[in-house]
């Protein structure tokens, strides 16, 4: 176990390094330069100054050199070039609130998920089964920004029930209520677009599952349908369940993007796009990085629960 | 603008209106005090005004922080006293002298001088090391030479007549106490980021990167105390979500409203949408490196080629008027509209094209030598700038001109027209303080490098923005750019499109707040009140 785990925390470093090379190079062959440096008013006199002092003007292979020394040697990922900033402290600033959206989107999710699932597989082929998939159709064709912009409308300005945008009130710390409220369009809305794949998939696991011999030598026996389904079934249909949560954790920090820019919510997202808009190289390696971690790191978790739940699945 | 002969009399009138300006502030009194204004800005801004990249996002909040020298009147936007009190011009023109107000405090409580002014000039615009932004419009100021601690010289080195113009552009003073000993004044994190220190109205109270910046009233203001009790900037990316969150009456004010936007916002009986007019003008550049485009009757059939008033109508929904030239109606006296115009009139145009010896050919495209007349034509997903180009593609194409439309990304249309002119014909805009002194745009000097985007050049414009420059009086500025314009119209530098208007939506129960433009709105912030 202890040699599979430094294993694999070695081929999520090897992962990670590559992918800072991709997107160094990849950020820095794209056209334009960072957006404080090159705007559409400076003149050639005012660029060149500020590339200087920037370092820009040196070849991208011994900035990616100095870039990498810094980050090895002092854990320094350098600072944005269009806010001024360390990197470090404007990801760290920005990972809480994307954390608690990611986080919120996903136990929605998976709650609605999960339980629709069920109820479609336990109905399959009747109505509620027809009302799901209805759903689930809902919510992987209607495109994430719009239905954001539909809810601010519908459940702010109409009825007036939610704030339209913002992690939280201005100049104050927030409770527990106000901060939920604040979570509950922009997670809502990320976890509707999220819970059909949930739902496919339990509701899939759950049919094969419940089709299977020992299910029914259990209902046989005499034991109630619903300790059936829920102790028996349920359990061996969990394994399909928390692969496709790992696979949705990388997609929430992708879904996160859009919904943030929707609903103003200071994360990651929003810094990532920010960055690439404005070609600020530290900081897209930076987010690049992070979200590389934190998928890399999600996997291994994800692995390692197999081994909880199927004790056949064993890691040596 | 401000007569040799009377000077003085001009300068003792300006003297007259900042000693009654305390009076003002007494009257101000009389209406609500207090409540909290809700503003949106589109990113994290830079709270310094002359950093690089402190831009859109930047501007108004810096407008309210930094107070300029001077700021323009809500009434005509000719420049008035802010910082400095009154100012009067050398014989030659070459050095100015501002006096400053008496008793100024940073919002640190340390007194402003002569040296902060020196500072943010000598020390920061003028330091070509460290590429300010907008560096490029101060140009014609060799140095600044503090004379005593209320009066500073502005040293010339050519005549420069719109200086006090300029000066209430963007121009907000900085401490030379707080970053006069920073290896690079314009990246001071603390200062840019957090709490920067300031004269205007307001001062930041809170910093919260990605959420917002509030600001709360400086009580150490020259002017006395704000009717406000705060300005809060919420940082919102999306201007369909300021719009919707102004609907929702969690937004007094949205900047930059867009036209579509704008029906939306007009429907609501709490709102309403104020159109302000900038000197800014839309055009279509074709580059003049390119042969085929310095024949002065091919430019002119381009744009007789295009239906503007049908574009502003189907692009800006009608929010805008048809531009004759760089310099916006808003300017008054130095607008001249007698000047040559180019209605809609493909006829024409075709007449124009074939005397240039374009000729049309079999398959419907114009020719001449057995070439086609195909122009390139970049433009960036930036506005509306995409929509009107294909516009503009459609006219050309009615008169046997192919334009190769490519939309790319901003920034990479940036690097591709702006830095490395690679283009034939682009469209885009250029926004200036209300003068008519437009010479960053045309000048010879600003072929190449700078922002003459066109590349074009005559002696004989540069000698008539330099006429403007040196003129004085108002009459002889005034007959100086109605020639300049007579002549931009006639030869197109660039081919002018439209002076569109500039739309904000705010609470109608918002008041104090001038309706001439934004930038006159934001410097006089500490007028703005709330009639609940």
């Amino acid at each position: 176990m202890t040699g599979y785990l430094i294993r694999r925390i070695a081929q999520g470093i090897l992962v990670l390094f590559l992918v800072s090379i991709f997107t160094f190079f990849l950020i820095n062959l794209a056209p334009g330069g960072p957006s404080s440096l090159v705007d559409f008013s400076s003149t050639a006199a005012e660029r060149e100054a500020r590339l200087a002092r920037f370092e820009l003007d040196r070849s991208p292979v011994e900035r990616y050199g100095l870039w990498l020394t810094a980050l090895v040697t002092r854990g320094d990922l350098g600072t944005s070039i269009n806010q001024g900033l360390p990197v470090t402290d404007l990801l760290l600033q920005r990972l809480g609130t994307t954390l608690r959206l990611a986080l919120g989107a996903l136990a929605l999710a998976v709650a609605f998920g999960v339980t629709l699932g069920i109820l479609a597989g336990l109905h399959h082929n009747r109505w509620p089964d027809h009302v799901v998939s209805v759903i689930s159709t809902l919510g992987m064709s209607i495109p994430n920004f719009w239905l954001g912009i539909v809810a601010i409308i519908v459940f702010s300005v109409n009825l007036g029930w939610l704030p339209a945008s913002g992690s939280g009130p201005i100049g104050q710390r927030a409770d527990l209520a106000t901060s939920l409220r604040h979570l509950a369009l922009p997670a809502g809305v990320l976890a509707f677009s999220l819970m059909p794949n949930v739902i496919r998939v339990t509701r899939a696991a759950l049919l094969e599952v419940l089709r299977s011999d020992y299910v029914r030598t259990a209902t046989a026996k005499g034991i109630r349908r619903r300790a059936v389904v829920l102790k028996h079934a349920l359990r061996n249909a969990l394994i399909p369940i928390v692969s496709i949560v790992g696979l949705i954790t990388t997609v929430l920090f992708s879904g996160s993007v859009v919904i943030e820019s929707v609903f103003g919510w200071p994360g990651l997202g929003r810094l990532a796009i920010e960055a690439a808009n404005g070609r600020d190289y530290p900081v897209i390696l930076g987010v690049t990085l992070l979200a590389g971690t934190v998928v890399v790191t999600v996997n291994l978790i994800v692995d390692l629960t197999y081994a909880v739940i199927d004790p056949r699945v064993r890691h040596d | 603008m401000f007569p040799t002969l009377n000077r003085t009399l001009k300068a003792a009138a300006v003297a007259l209106a900042a000693t009654l300006l305390p009076l003002g502030v007494a009257v101000a009194q009389d209406v609500p005090q207090g409540g909290v204004l809700q503003l949106a800005t589109n990113a994290d801004p830079t709270l310094n005004p002359w950093a690089p990249g402190a831009v859109i996002e930047s501007n108004l909040i810096n407008t309210i922080l930094f107070d300029q020298l001077t700021r323009y009147s809500p009434e005509d936007l000719r420049p008035v006293p802010a910082l400095a009190t009154d100012w009067s011009a050398s014989e030659d023109g070459l050095t100015w002298t501002f006096n400053l107000r008496e008793g100024v405090l940073w919002s640190d409580g340390e007194a402003f001088d002569a040296e902060d002014v020196a500072f943010t000039f000598n020390d920061v615009v003028l330091n070509a090391d460290l590429g300010a932004q907008s560096a490029s419009q101060f140009t014609s100021i060799d140095r600044v030479e503090i004379v005593d601690a209320t009066t500073v010289d502005f040293v010339l080195n050519s005549p420069f007549s719109a200086l006090p113009y300029y000066l209430a552009s963007f121009a907000g003073i900085i401490p030379e106490h707080v970053l006069g000993d920073a290896e690079n004044p314009l990246t001071v994190a603390s200062f840019n980021k957090q709490n920067p220190v300031t004269t205007g109205p307001f001062m930041v109270d809170e910093f919260v990167p990605g959420s917002y910046v509030s600001l709360t009233p400086n009580p150490n203001h020259w002017a006395g105390e704000p009717n406000l009790d705060g300005v809060t900037f919420r940082i919102i990316a999306d201007p369909n979500t300021q719009v919707a969150q102004a609907l929702a009456g969690e937004l007094d004010v949205v900047t930059r409203l867009t036209a579509s936007l704008a029906s939306g916002v007009e429907a609501s009986p709490e709102l309403e949408v104020l159109r302000q007019s900038q000197n800014l003008y839309y055009w279509i550049s074709l580059n003049q490196n390119d042969e085929r485009l310095t024949d002065v009757r091919v430019r002119q059939a381009l744009l007789h080629a295009l239906d503007r008033e049908a574009m502003i109508e189907a692009v800006i929904e009608g929010y805008g008027q048809v531009s004759t030239g760089p310099v916006a109606p808003l300017l008054g006296a130095l607008y001249e509209d007698q000047v040559a115009t180019y209605p809609y009139d493909p006829e024409r145009a075709g007449e124009l094209l074939d005397e240039a010896g374009w000729v049309m050919g079999d398959d419907g495209i114009r020719e001449k030598d057995g070439e086609d007349l195909v122009l390139s034509m970049p433009t960036g997903q930036f506005g509306y700038l995409v929509p009107a180009t294909l516009l503009a593609q459609q006219y050309w194409e009615d008169i046997g001109v192919v334009a190769d439309v490519q939309v790319i990304e901003w920034n990479a249309y940036i690097q591709q027209v702006v830095v490395n002119r690679e283009y034939e014909s682009t469209l885009a805009w250029w926004s200036q303080p209300p003068t008519a002194d437009v010479a960053p745009y045309y000048s010879c000097d600003a072929v190449g490098s700078g922002n003459n985007i066109p590349n074009y050049c005559s002696e004989e414009l540069d000698n008539l923005m330099n006429a403007g420059r040196r003129a004085i009086t108002p009459e002889d500025q005034q007959a100086a750019y109605s020639e300049m314009q007579q002549y931009m119209a006639e030869e197109l530098p660039y081919l002018y499109l439209w002076y569109p208007d500039i739309l904000t939506a705010k609470r109608t129960t918002l008041e104090g707040f001038p309706e001439i433009n934004a930038s006159s709105a934001f410097q006089h912030a500490v007028d703005w009140y709330l009639n609940d």
